[in-house]
C-alpha cells in the first residue's frame, strides 16, 4: 500500500518554534523519523511514498489545516495514513488527530501515534490512536509500534493492544463504585491507620505537569497584546452558548471598534460566582479599557483585535489543557507576544 | 506541710448530655390534623402553609413523595430533618427560635422525613433527587418521606427576602411536624454529649471534625445560629449544638457537593468519630469553619484552624469542605498547615476526573498532607429514567428538557451524592487504598 506519513516542522527539519508557522507542504519519501518508520513498513510489503508536514502552530489552529494537510496526502496517493508520532506535545498531537481523523473520514485507513495524556486523543476517533509514549526517547518503539499497526490496518484489520492502540479507559481510570462504608468511617478509618503509621489514601496527588514560565517580553512598546478570560464573559444573550459550568467549548469575539466592555452589550455566565459587578462593568472582567488606553499612550503597541474566552469552572483539566494549546497557537500564529488572561 | 490537693475531676468541656428521641417516619400523608400515629405522618395543609405566610411569598404549594414513587425534584434548594425540642421550643436558633446556645435537653428527631424546598432562586445551580431508579440512593432525600415546599415569589420581592422567606418557613414546618412527635413514645432513645479535653490522658489518639461552611455571600451561605460565618475565624463547638439545627444551610451550588441542613443535623464525620469514641479513639470535638473566597483569608483561616486544633490537644482532624474546586483549596490548606504542626489531617475530596475518569482528580491539592479519601468522580454520567411525576419545575434547566423526562447528567447534579460531609458510599474505584 501507499503510505503517506505526517510529521511537525521540527521533526521535518524546517525548525523550532521560529518556524511554527509554517503552512503544509509536502516531499517524497520518507524524512526525519519517516526513514525507520518506512523501512519497517517495506519489511511488510508497503512503500511510504510522500511525508506532508507542517507548523504546529499552523495545524493546531488554522480551521483549514487538516484538510489542506489531507488534500496534499492525496495528492501523493495515500491508500492509508500514518500521524505522528506527537508524544505528550499538544499541538502535535492535536494535528495528527485531526489529520488522522479527516483522512479516516475519508475513507483512508488512518492512525495517529500519541502519549495517552496528550491532549488530542479525544480527537483522533473515527481513526486509531497508538500510544508512542510520553517523549522523543521512546521514538523506536513508537515507530516499530506504528509500523505493526499500519500494517494491520493496510490488511483490513483492527489493530489492538498488541499493537500499542490506547483503547477506551485506560488503565487507572476513575469509575465510580459503592464502598461497604461510608465516606465518613472511611476517613475514621484512615485517620486510624495514618496515625498508627500507615501511608495509605483513596486519592494520589494529580501530576499536572510543570509549564516554565515564558521569559519576559523585552520591550512591551513593541508588543502585540491579547485580553483572554475564563470569566465566560460573552455578547449578551449568549449567543454560542458556552457552558456556564463545565466547559466544553471556548469563543472569540471582536473588539475592534470598541474601547470599552460596555455594561448590557456583555454578560458573565459563569456559574461559579456572583455576576454582579461584573455584569455592571464588564471591563474588570476583561481589562479593554485600560488596554485601549495604553495602546493610545503607547504603552503597549497594538491590542490583539479579538478576545477568546471559555468559562473556568469545574472545566475538566483535560478540556483546559486542550483549550490552552488551541489559544497559544493561534495567538503565536498572529504574532501575539504577550497575552493577559484574568481568571475568576 | 500543705495537704496534698484532692485530684481534680476530669474536666468536662461540653454541654452536658443531649437525649435524641428517635421518631420512625414510615409513611406520610395529608390529613385533618398535624400528626404522628404507629409510623405514619399526618400533615394539616392549611396549618403548614399558613406557617410559610410572609410577605415575599405570593404562594405555597405542600406535596409528599416517598421512596420508591416514580417521581423527581428538580431544583432542589435545602432539605431539613423535622425536629423538635417540645414545648418550649428551642429548635433552629436564630430562625424559629431565640438565638440561645442549644444542644442540650431532649430533642425529638422524625427519622425518615425531611422537609424539601424546591424552586427557582438566582445562583442555585440545577440539583435532582429521584425517588426511584439507580440514582434515588445517592441521595439520603431519595431515601426519606419529603415534604416538598414550592413557592411563588410576591410580585417586586428582592430574592434575598424571598429565600429568607422560604427558609424560615420550611424551619417553622419542620419543627411543627416534630411538635407533632413529642407526646408520643420514642422507637428509640440516644444519649450523646462531646467529651471534655483529655488532653494526654489516655492511650488513644484525640481525633476531631473540622466541618467548614461556604460564606460566599447570598444564595451560597450557611448559617450559624442564624448568622453566616463569614469574617469569622474558625469556632469551636459542642457537637450536640447541631443536632438542634444550630447550623442552617442556604447554599445552593454544586448540588452534589452541598451539604443541605439536612446532612449537618446528622453530620457523617461526627456520627463515625462517636461510633469509634473510647473503643479505637478519643472523639475530641467539633471546629466550624468558614471557607473564605480570597487566597490570603483562607490562609489565615487555615493556620487559626491548626493553632486550635494544637491547643485542644488533637492528634488528628477529620476535614470536610462544601463547594468544588475553591472549597478544595480550604481543605488543602488546613491539611498542608496541620501537618507543619505535627498534627494528622485527612480530607475528603470528591474527584473531577472527567466523564471518562482520566483527567487529574483535584484542582487545588495539598502540597505536602497526602491522607485523602474521595467521594466519587463529579463528572461521570448518570442514566436517570423518565418518571410520572416531578417536583420543582416543569423544565430541568441543565438540559431544557422536561422536568419528569428521561435525561443523561453528570453525578454532579444529584444532591449531596458525592457528600462532602461523607455521607455517601460512593468512591472512585483504583482509589481503593493505594501508597501515598
Amino acid at each position: 500500500m501507499r503510505v503517506v506519513h505526517y510529521i511537525n516542522q521540527f521533526f521535518a527539519g524546517i525548525g523550532g518554534e521560529d518556524k511554527a508557522s509554517t503552512p503544509p507542504a509536502s516531499r517524497e519519501g520518507a524524512v526525519g523519523p519517516g526513514r525507520k518508520l518506512a523501512a519497517a513498513l517495506a519489511a511488510e510489503g508497503h512503500e511510504l511514498v510522500a511525508t506532508v508536514y507542517c507548523g504546529d502552530d499552523y495545524a493546531a489552529s488554522a480551521p483549514s489545516a487538516a484538510t489542506e494537510i489531507l488534500a496534499l496526502a492525496s495528492e501523493a496517493g495515500a491508500e492509508l495514513l500514518v500521524a505522528g508520532p506527537a508524544f505528550g506535545s499538544g499541538r502535535y498531537g492535536i494535528a495528527c488527530a485531526r489529520v488522522a481523523a479527516a483522512a479516516s473520514a475519508a475513507g483512508i485507513p488512518a492512525l495517529a501515534a500519541m502519549d495517552p495524556s496528550n491532549p488530542g486523543l479525544p480527537e483522533v476517533a473515527p481513526a486509531i490512536a497508538v500510544n508512542s509514549g510520553e517523549a522523543a526517547r521512546h521514538m523506536g518503539d513508537a515507530l516499530t509500534k506504528m509500523a505493526s499497526a499500519a500494517a494491520v490496518l493496510a490488511r483490513g484489520g483492527t489493530p489492538g493492544e498488541a499493537e500499542g492502540v490506547i483503547s477506551g479507559a485506560p488503565a487507572g481510570a476513575r469509575r465510580n463504585t459503592v464502598s461497604p462504608r461510608t465516606a465518613a468511617e472511611r476517613a475514621v478509618l484512615l485517620a486510624l491507620s495514618r496515625l498508627a503509621g500507615g501511608k495509605q489514601t483513596e486519592i494520589k496527588l494529580p501530576d499536572f505537569g510543570h509549564v516554565a514560565p515564558a521569559a519576559p517580553i523585552a520591550d512591551p512598546r513593541e508588543a502585540l497584546v491579547a485580553i483572554l478570560t475564563e470569566g465566560a464573559l460573552v455578547p449578551s444573550g449568549n449567543p454560542d452558548r458556552l457552558e456556564s459550568a463545565r466547559a466544553k467549548h471556548w469563543f472569540r469575539y471582536p473588539l475592534t471598534g470598541r474601547d470599552t466592555m460596555a455594561a448590557g452589550e456583555f454578560q458573565s455566565v459563569h456559574g461559579g460566582f456572583s455576576t454582579v459587578v461584573a455584569n455592571a462593568d464588564p471591563n474588570r472582567l476583561l481589562p479593554l479599557d485600560v488596554a485601549r488606553e495604553m495602546e493610545v499612550s503607547g504603552e503597549i503597541k497594538a491590542l490583539y483585535p479579538e478576545y477568546l474566552v471559555t468559562a473556568g469552572n469545574g472545566t475538566a483539566v483535560a478540556d483546559a489543557t486542550h483549550f490552552g494549546v488551541e489559544w497559544a497557537a493561534e495567538l503565536r500564529r498572529a504574532g501575539v507576544q504577550a497575552a493577559i488572561l484574568t481568571a475568576t | 506541710m500543705a495537704p496534698t490537693p484532692p485530684p481534680r475531676p476530669r474536666p468536662e468541656g461540653g454541654l452536658g448530655v443531649l437525649r435524641r428521641v428517635i421518631h420512625r417516619v414510615t409513611a406520610a400523608g395529608f390529613g385533618d390534623a398535624t400528626e404522628l400515629r404507629a409510623g405514619t405522618l399526618t400533615a394539616s395543609r392549611p396549618e403548614l402553609e399558613a406557617l410559610t405566610a410572609d410577605p415575599a411569598l405570593a404562594s405555597v404549594r405542600l406535596s409528599w413523595v416517598s421512596p420508591g414513587d416514580s417521581a423527581r425534584i428538580v431544583k432542589v434548594l435545602d432539605a431539613v430533618e423535622p425536629r423538635s425540642k417540645g414545648p418550649r421550643g428551642g429548635a433552629f436558633p436564630g430562625f424559629v427560635s431565640p438565638a440561645r446556645i442549644q444542644g442540650r435537653g431532649e430533642t425529638h428527631v422524625l427519622r425518615g422525613a425531611a422537609v424539601v424546598a424546591a424552586g427557582f432562586l438566582p445562583r442555585a445551580q440545577e440539583a435532582v433527587v429521584e425517588m426511584s431508579g439507580p440514582a434515588a440512593e445517592l441521595s439520603p432525600l431519595g431515601l426519606t418521606h419529603n415534604l416538598v415546599v414550592e413557592f411563588e415569589p410576591a410580585e417586586g420581592a428582592a430574592w434575598e427576602n424571598v429565600d429568607a422567606a422560604l427558609r424560615r418557613g420550611m424551619l417553622r414546618v419542620a419543627a411543627r411536624l416534630a411538635d407533632a412527635a413529642a407526646g408520643g413514645a420514642p422507637d428509640e432513645v440516644e444519649e450523646l454529649s462531646t467529651p471534655g479535653p483529655r488532653s494526654g490522658q489516655g492511650p488513644l489518639p484525640r481525633i476531631g471534625a473540622i466541618t467548614n461552611l461556604q460564606t460566599q455571600g447570598a444564595f451560597k451561605d450557611v448559617f450559624f445560629y442564624g448568622r453566616s460565618l463569614a469574617g469569622s475565624p474558625p469556632v469551636v463547638i459542642d457537637a450536640c449544638e447541631i443536632e438542634d439545627g444550630a447550623i442552617v444551610s442556604g447554599q445552593y451550588g454544586h448540588p452534589a457537593l452541598r451539604n443541605p441542613t439536612y446532612i449537618h443535623q446528622n453530620n457523617p464525620v461526627v456520627s463515625a468519630l462517636r461510633a469509634a469514641d473510647s473503643e479505637t479513639l478519643e472523639f475530641a470535638g467539633l471546629i466550624l469553619s468558614p471557607e473564605p473566597v480570597d487566597q490570603g483569608a483562607k490562609e489565615l483561616t487555615a493556620a487559626h484552624t491548626a493553632r486550635l486544633c494544637a491547643a485542644l490537644g488533637w492528634d488528628g482532624a477529620i476535614i470536610t469542605k462544601e463547594g468544588g474546586g475553591n472549597a478544595d483549596s480550604d481543605n488543602s490548606l488546613k491539611m498542608d498547615a496541620l501537618e507543619e504542626i505535627g498534627i494528622l489531617g485527612v480530607g475528603l475530596f470528591s474527584e473531577m476526573s472527567g466523564p471518562d475518569g482520566t483527567a487529574p482528580p483535584l484542582v487545588s491539592p495539598p502540597s505536602t498532607a497526602t491522607a485523602m479519601v474521595s467521594t466519587g468522580n463529579y463528572d461521570e454520567r448518570l442514566q436517570l429514567p423518565a418518571v410520572e411525576r416531578a417536583y420543582g419545575a416543569e423544565r430541568c434547566a441543565l438540559l431544557d428538557v422536561e422536568a419528569s423526562a428521561a435525561m443523561e447528567v453528570p453525578t454532579a447534579v444529584i444532591v449531596a451524592a458525592l457528600s462532602p460531609l461523607g455521607w455517601g458510599r460512593l468512591t472512585a474505584s483504583g482509589a481503593d487504598m493505594v501508597s501515598a
